[in-house]
């Protein structure tokens, strides 16, 4: 499957300072890109070097397979983006602001502004002006935008803030239904991992600016991330137990109570019994396994 | 280039600007009716070359509308950037030095078109007024070639000097900045100390002339390349 975008070592200095460094992110044609980083990663900064709002300081961007340059214009059409906060003329209503859209990127399909207002939920408000729009209005007005002209690409900077969690489901099946069937493909990038765990294909996780793993949803759920978590008093005696009598290495102390125990051999049985046979009280014990969280907090803190 | 222009009136809500050149209109008639008669007794001030009542007319109508033109440069342009919608523009398939021009192109015709009209109104006003107001509204001759050459020319030179102050506010990232040197440019042109003045000096003007095309070339240039803020 082809690259629908790819970055070669996409590096931006601002100030003598680092935002993004060496950044290869490499996103495949009609797939869900989740990219994850916490606030400041430089996420958006990456965001809008690939729709050309600011340009590299080193590195490249091809977007189609071609690269992008300073006056690629073309490849605009084929893309739709909401950058950061969308911003409208806020005097006009939802539907002109739309159909000013469809002016400007030359796309004249008839119903195309009323249907794409009925998706977001937006048709009651249709005829209101922007300024009377909520947060949350105006967000979903940002990704009607964004999608109205059926683009190739969609680029969208943390598209479901200021949604309620009824609006972040809607918008979560709306990006599927557009991959799905419209064969769109979606960057979207998001610091609530919740929010792209069940929809994306593939992960980017960027921290400090920098790309610490390109990884799809298939290989994190293939991976052996199941584990006891185990909730004690005693957590110094519990190691102790561990260690010593059950000869377990693959351990973790969490905190003063939590140890998580990666060991798929062992049972919560045989673990719960000889715990209770050394004495130490065990507050709760179950077997979980490892989601999207941990492995983006494992991502994120190894470099702390 | 036609249709970026419309859709700048458009999306500005030109029809909030038509209305305020209405308004300005006919305070600055009433203002220059209710002169007329004082200024004809005037005799014609040579600096000025021409009679106190045109005078008044011309410097009335710049002040208002280098002003003016500064204002919706500072609400078309600096203000697409501090409100970043100018973000949402460069995201269209259009060039982006086209998109800047189409918005200069759409507050020049505006204004230039409104000045024209502006002052055709208050000079028709004086003369269907001049038996009531005791005036001879000499100055005024719609047969004349001159007369029409120094309305169209005179307001396209006004009108052009105000981009002088676009390039200020975008440096400045401030609509607040571009309206002020607007001011700045207004009091510049139009003042005078004593008898001193720059009003009709062809040689000062040309050079504010060659100034707003820098500052025009200034606000394009390298448009591609610059970061958004």
């Amino acid at each position: 499957m082809s690259n629908i975008i790819q970055t070669y070592q996409l590096t931006k200095t601002i100030d003598g300072k680092e935002i993004v460094k060496d950044v290869n992110l490499h996103v495949k044609k009609g797939e869900i890109y989740g990219f994850l980083g916490p606030n400041g990663a430089g996420k958006t900064t990456v965001m809008k070097m690939i729709t050309n709002l600011w340009k590299p300081t080193a590195g490249t961007v091809a977007l189609f397979g071609e690269e992008l340059t300073p006056t690629s214009y073309e490849v605009l059409k084929r893309m739709g983006s909401v950058i950061e906060f969308p911003c409208f003329y806020d005097h006009m209503s939802g539907k002109e602001n739309l159909q000013l859209h469809c002016e400007y990127m030359g796309y004249y399909m008839p119903d195309s502004v009323d249907k794409t207002l009925a998706m977001l939920g937006l048709s009651e408000a249709a005829k209101k002006s922007v300024k009377k729009y909520s947060l949350g209005m105006k967000q979903r007005l940002g990704i009607a935008r964004a999608i109205l002209c059926r683009p190739e690409l969609l680029v969208l900077d943390e598209p479901t803030n200021g949604l309620d969690p009824a609006g972040m489901k809607q918008i979560r099946d709306l990006l599927q239904m557009l991959c799905t069937e419209y064969g769109m493909t979606i960057l979207i990038s998001s610091h609530i991992l919740s929010e792209v765990e069940s929809i994306a294909d593939t992960i980017g996780v960027i921290h400090h600016g920098m790309m610490r793993k390109e990884i799809s949803m298939k290989e994190i759920s293939e991976m052996n991330t199941e584990y006891i978590a185990l909730d004690v008093e005693d957590i110094k005696k519990a190691a102790y137990v561990l260690a010593e009598q059950m000869n377990l290495n693959n351990f973790k102390v969490f905190d003063a109570h939590n140890i998580r125990i990666y060991d798929d051999k062992i049972t919560t049985m045989e673990l719960s019994k000889v715990l209770t046979e050394n004495e130490v009280d065990i507050c709760a014990i179950g077997r979980k396994s490892e989601r999207l969280e941990d492995y983006f907090l494992k991502l994120t803190e190894e470099t702390v | 280039m036609l249709k970026l222009i419309r859709l700048e009136w458009k999306k500005n809500n030109i029809g909030k600007y038509i209305r305020n050149t209405l308004i300005m209109t006919v305070i600055l008639s009433l203002l220059l009716v209710g002169m007329a008669g004082e200024l004809e007794a005037v005799e014609t001030v040579q600096s000025y070359g021409t009679s106190m009542t045109n005078a008044a007319i011309d410097l009335f109508m710049n002040m208002a509308y280098i002003i003016f033109t500064g204002v919706m440069l500072s609400s078309f342009i600096v203000g697409a950037y501090e409100k970043r919608t100018m973000h949402l523009m460069f995201s269209y398939p259009i060039n982006r030095k086209k998109i800047l021009l189409s918005k200069m192109a759409a507050v020049w015709i505006f204004n230039f078109v409104a000045m024209v009209i502006s002052k055709l109104f208050v000079y028709m006003l004086l003369i269907l007024l001049k038996p009531f107001l005791g005036i001879s509204a000499a100055g005024i001759a719609f047969g004349a070639l001159s007369f029409w050459l120094d309305i169209i020319l005179g307001s396209a030179v006004m009108v052009s000097i105000s981009y002088i102050a676009l390039p200020v506010g975008l440096l400045m990232k401030s609509s607040k900045a571009a309206i002020v040197t607007a001011v700045i440019i207004t009091f510049l042109t139009q003042g005078n100390i004593g008898t001193a003045t720059l009003v009709n000096n062809i040689p000062f003007y040309a050079f504010l002339i060659i100034l707003a095309a820098w500052a025009v070339f200034l606000s394009i240039h390298r448009v591609e390349v610059r970061d958004l803020p």
